[in-house]
């Protein structure tokens, strides 16, 4: 338990803290586990040790083992916490974790790397919103839709976007707040058929719910199962396909609410 | 269509491609360099994607031709910018989701739980069924295309953050 005069080979203990604190953290920023793996068993080799992970969706399963000394081992489960994706995160660990092993950075640096990468400030939520209700305006204008539709599925978005942060801050269940955004969304842009705005209410409709699309966790669960993680690859698809249809769901109550039958 | 008219099409289909993916990126939080390079790609690959179509290819057999294109795009810009590939690819082809055959999928299974004429209930499966395949090809085309580079050069793709 003492540790190196120099740091350089920390003690078991606290490569073993560190180590799942990185993994924790960048499983809940949206890496996928092949990622989360590499990273993780460079850093060790790096303090000298052997890493053996296991990933699953709520947590994670570490075991390191002494190079010089295979008896000295030990293992760790950790909770991870709940999915906020972050790509600076990813990528600031990953070079950090490049670095580690390159340049030999000893534990005590590491460590204050990590903290300093992990305090990072997001974007400012009203950005976000402001942004990603311009993106679905806009998809609307792909998909051919005429301005009322674009400023229907705005104001849509707004509205369903806002609503959704706001549930998410307090930690309601991510399904039921997927579905009632999507409620509310669609029962805006539903508007356009209820006044006869434009020609082209249908795809106002169609592409309000758009910013819901959980791309990160699908087109991780297709990595995962390429490379060969099968059972995480699966527990993200299920988690990302309930998410589509948690929003068909809430679409689909709007749509039935204001009697649509003749769209 | 003549050439002009074309081109302009394809530009403003561009643009409203990359508002798209600037929005769409934003909310995964990367590095503002990663926004820039994802509404690049987003407009080149929409761009692209529309000109195919409108060339007369199947929708779904472009889709995935645009999508391992700026899979290796990403990862020759990740190799520059030194960020992980799948932080710009997703958002990049986000603007090709399709919405609307999704939309027409959910509201073909409503009519068909709300009619009770047989001849045009076989219409309403009909319907669902084309839409739901469509639907579902273009995702597969886009995930699958996206995520072959990985494939293909892994050593490659997992030290794009290495700098030294």
């Amino acid at each position: 338990m003492t540790p190196n005069p120099d740091n350089n080979f920390p003690s078991i203990e606290q490569t073993v803290d560190l180590l799942s604190d990185i993994a924790c953290e960048l499983m809940s920023s949206g890496a996928h586990t092949m990622r989360i793996l590499q990273n993780v068993s460079r850093m060790a080799e790096s303090f000298g040790y052997r890493l053996d992970l296991s990933v699953f969706q709520l947590s994670i399963m570490m075991t390191i083992t002494s190079k010089d000394d295979p008896t000295k081992r030990l293992t760790l489960n950790k909770k991870t916490k709940h999915l906020l994706i972050n790509y600076t995160f990813v990528s600031d660990l990953s070079a950090l974790s490049w670095d580690t092993y390159d340049k030999h950075l000893n534990y005590d640096e590491v460590k204050l790397r990590f903290h300093e990468i992990i305090s990072q400030k997001r974007i400012s939520r009203w950005l976000i919103l402001i942004l990603v209700s311009f993106a679905n305006a806009s998809f609307c204008g792909l998909f051919k839709g005429d301005i009322y539709a674009i400023g229907l599925v705005f104001v849509a978005t707004l509205a369903g976007f806002f609503v959704r942060q706001e549930m998410l801050i307090r930690h309601v269940n991510h399904l039921v707040t997927y579905t009632s955004s999507a409620f509310i969304a669609g029962l805006i842009a539903g508007m356009g058929y209820v006044f006869h705005w434009g020609n082209t209410p249908e795809i106002a409709l169609a592409s309000c719910v758009l910013y819901h699309t959980p791309g990160v966790p699908l087109i991780n669960s297709v990595l995962d199962i390429i490379e060969g993680h099968i059972l995480t690859g699966i527990a993200r698809l299920v988690n990302a396909s309930s998410l589509i249809v948690c929003t068909a769901i809430g679409l689909f109550t709007a749509m039935l609410l204001l009697g649509l039958d003749k769209l | 269509m003549t050439t002009p008219e074309m081109i302009q099409l394809i530009v403003i289909d561009g643009i409203m491609a990359a508002i798209t993916a600037i929005g769409f990126a934003i909310s995964s939080n990367p590095s503002r360099k990663a926004i820039l390079v994802s509404a690049f790609l987003a407009a080149l690959g929409h761009g692209f994607r529309f000109f195919l179509i409108k060339s007369g290819m199947e929708i779904s057999i472009s889709t995935f031709i645009v999508a391992s294109c700026i899979g290796l795009l990403s990862l020759l810009f990740a190799r520059i910018i030194h960020c992980p590939a799948e932080v710009f690819s997703f958002p990049s082809l986000l603007p090709m989701i399709p919405g609307l055959f999704a939309y027409r999928t959910i509201l073909s299974l409503i009519k068909f739980m709300q009619s009770t004429d047989k001849i045009k209930n076989q219409g309403f499966i009909m319907d669902f069924f084309h839409n739901g395949m469509t639907t579902l090809f273009i995702l597969l085309a886009l995930v699958v295309g996206v995520s072959l580079p990985v494939l293909l050069f892994p050593k490659l793709s997992f030290s794009v953050t290495r700098r030294y």
